[in-house]
């Protein structure tokens, strides 16, 4: 009974605490850093602003469109039909290291 | 100057509307934040923060609600992010050093280090008892106690701030003194 009690009153007295509790100010200076940090952040938020537009879904789909333009570059280039090609090509021009003649070579 | 101007102002971000900003919302945005973190440093860092946040998104500022209620909106997502983020380095360090039962309501489970500059020294224990325990209740009604009765805001206040019918706020006041009281008792029967 008497330890209830004595619960009761703490209890109690914790919750008196609320009242006691003084108004406080900001702390000396809190403008005067707050100033400083906000306007550095401005410096910063302007440089990062060059690119801005290219948000992240730009981004991903530049990078999509590389990767495709890629892999339709290499499957060209093992195709022997584009080999086939480019040979005829320069045999047309007289460039093919084939018809090559060097005065090494005789 | 109207409020209108003055956002426009601050969305055009005028050093002149920010000093004015500052001496008008400093002192509440830090009584606030001290209200929820009873620390001096950790509530200076978490004030700077808010006005850092104001500044950068002011753009998205609709002008629906008052200028200040959005100020305290974030004031409060600062105060909670910060709490969580503590919390969850304190169980994490928690778990490393122990092995089983609940955690107890103590100096050790708390997120900072009391140290609030309105508490009579004589009354620092009872207080870092007081604010253990709202450390532990759910945080809707952490919000609602900590506003009304730390912060001093009216009912109608706190149903601004968190967007709430003033009949819930009562609701979770009544909750969050139930329960406050509910943990004081368990604590103090336990460390009799």
């Amino acid at each position: 009974m008497k330890k209830n009690m004595n619960v009761e009153d703490n209890v109690k007295k914790t919750l008196n605490v609320l009242d006691t509790i003084n108004t406080i100010k900001a702390p000396p200076f809190f403008k005067d850093k707050t100033m400083q940090r906000l306007f550095a952040e401005k410096d910063v938020i302007a440089s990062v602003s060059i690119w801005n537009w290219f948000s992240p879904q730009l981004q991903l789909a530049t990078l999509v469109c590389v990767v495709l333009v890629n892999v339709y570059a290499v499957k060209q280039i093992n195709n022997s039909e584009y080999d086939a090609s480019i040979s005829s090509f320069a045999s047309d021009y007289g460039i093919s290291t084939e018809q090559e003649y060097s005065l090494f070579n005789l | 100057m109207s409020e209108t101007e003055f956002i426009v102002q601050l969305k055009n971000k005028s050093e002149q509307a920010y000093n004015k900003l500052l001496d008008d919302f400093q002192q509440k945005v830090y009584a606030t934040c001290i209200s929820f973190v009873p620390n001096t440093e950790d509530a200076e860092d978490v004030a700077q923060e808010v006005f850092v946040e104001v500044f950068k998104s002011i753009h998205k500022f609709n002008g629906v609600s008052k200028l200040s209620t959005w100020i305290y909106r974030i004031t409060i997502n600062k105060c909670l992010e910060f709490i969580r983020k503590k919390n969850t380095k304190k169980r994490f360090a928690f778990l490393q050093s122990i092995t089983g039962n609940a955690i107890p309501m103590d100096k050790t489970s708390y997120f900072t280090d009391m140290n609030h500059p309105g508490v009579v020294l004589e009354n620092k224990e009872n207080s870092e008892i007081f604010f253990y325990a709202i450390n532990k209740l759910p945080e809707a009604q952490r919000v609602v106690f900590t506003l009304h009765k730390i912060d001093g805001k009216s009912y109608k206040e706190v149903s601004e701030i968190i967007d709430k019918s003033v009949s819930s706020v009562e609701s979770l006041m009544f909750r969050s003194k139930k329960n406050l009281h509910k943990l004081l008792e368990n604590f103090y029967k336990n460390n009799n």
